[in-house]
């Protein structure tokens, strides 16, 4: 039973996807759960081969932008880059649109996630000798180190691109889907001032919590203070008793002065607050 | 890609900010009626003790009885009283015009609870009088 359930394992673990060669000329089937890797094709990004006085990638992540911004027509571009292994201080630089690729994708059937991973041609490619037949009007060729989309009658083709036995590189990327609608520093902006007021409001709620917890003790103590009844019913019960009694011996006070003026007074009598008097 | 939508953090984070407004909405209501309760509470307790010091406060309605009774004026006037749990019974067969004065004028210019009374004028000088004070 452990060895099934082993077996089974291993079989998701090891589960083949499916390396597709995502061009928008291209004619792909796909079935609607399979697992795929995606090489775009050189006319889904832009690249350049370049050499920067930098050593990391993450110096020469952060000049993307600038270094495309003469070149790119108007959209809306993320960016990758990778050391050429090649060449010293040379990089492979890119630039493309998420949502162009994960629409075309979509329009081939492959539901984004499905997409395992995303690879530049350029850097899966790069070996090529000659040229290769990508589909009916197009080849690829590798011209001083770049991975070129060329038609079809320009050059001799050496056959149709080998996509099954192919070892992708560590070199990929991640798709913003959304990335398009808003961008990320707007989306951080606008839950951060979610985020802040969300605290603020928690802050508010928690010092009110201690406000009425204050209240509580001082009405505890007014309770002792003022050897109250421990219910509101029976101390307005009480004082309504009280009152009565006040309003009772006003009233007497009252009509008793008025009375008094009477001459030959006999009998002043005065029970069940019922005053009396006879001359 | 298995990103997580960007939308189901803003809804979240929404939520999040609904929640706390929600709940502070709800603790402010709560300080309201705890400030109003607490401050009825007062009023109550207040009035309570005043008019319990004033007509049931037994040791002190007592003191000021037995202190009134001992007035000079009224030793001729014979009174009898007739001490309860619940009051005094206050009487007096013989009671001139001038002790009866001083006594009334006393008993109704304090604040004792009078329960009942009864003066009967016998001759012009002389009244018999009946007197219930509760505490």
């Amino acid at each position: 039973m452990n060895n099934q359930k082993g077996i089974i394992f291993l079989m998701k673990f090891n589960e083949q996807k499916r390396v597709v060669f995502l061009d928008p000329n291209s004619q792909l089937s796909i079935k609607d759960d399979e697992k795929v890797e995606i090489i775009l094709s050189p006319s889904l990004y832009w690249v350049q081969k370049i050499k920067l006085p930098v050593k990391y990638i993450r110096d020469v992540k952060k000049l993307l932008p600038s270094l495309f911004e003469d070149i790119l027509p108007s959209g809306n571009y993320n960016y990758s880059a990778y050391k050429n292994e090649n060449e010293d201080e040379s990089f492979f630089i890119f630039a493309y649109e998420d949502k162009k690729i994960i629409d075309l994708a979509s329009r081939f059937g492959i539901n984004s996630s499905n997409i395992s991973s995303v690879h530049f041609a350029q850097s899966e490619l790069s070996d090529l000798e000659g040229a290769v037949k990508i589909n009916d009007s197009q080849s690829i060729y590798v011209k001083d180190g770049v991975v070129t989309l060329v038609p079809c009658c320009w050059i001799e083709e050496s056959g149709n691109i080998d996509l099954e036995n192919i070892k992708l590189s560590k070199h990929k990327i991640t798709l913003a889907q959304f990335g398009h609608i808003v961008d990320n520093s707007s989306l951080y902006k606008i839950a951060s001032v979610l985020v802040v007021f969300s605290l603020l409001f928690f802050s508010e709620y928690f010092i009110t919590k201690q406000k009425i917890s204050a209240i509580q003790e001082q009405k505890s103590k007014l309770y002792k203070e003022y050897d109250l009844k421990p219910t509101m019913f029976q101390n307005k019960a009480i004082l309504k008793k009280y009152q009565g009694i006040h309003q009772n011996q006003t009233t007497l006070r009252q009509e008793l002065s008025k009375k008094l003026k009477q001459k030959n007074i006999k009998l002043i009598t005065y029970k069940n607050n019922n005053l009396k008097v006879e001359s | 890609m298995n990103r997580i939508n960007p939308a189901y953090i803003g809804v979240l984070l929404v939520m999040l900010l609904a929640m706390s407004l929600y709940l502070l909405n709800s603790a402010k209501d709560t300080l309201k009626e705890s400030k109003q309760s607490f401050k009825e509470t007062k009023k109550i307790a207040t009035e309570i003790k005043s008019l319990k010091n004033a007509y049931a406060n037994e040791v002190v309605t007592k003191k000021n009885i037995i202190r009134l009774l001992a007035d000079k004026s009224l030793k001729s006037a014979e009174i009898k009283t007739e001490y309860k749990n619940s009051g005094v019974k206050i009487s007096s067969k013989n009671m001139n015009k001038k002790a009866l004065d001083v006594l009334m004028g006393k008993v109704l210019n304090s604040s004792y609870d009078v329960r009942s009374l009864k003066i009967k004028s016998i001759t012009q000088e002389i009244a018999e009088l009946e007197l219930e004070i509760r505490w």
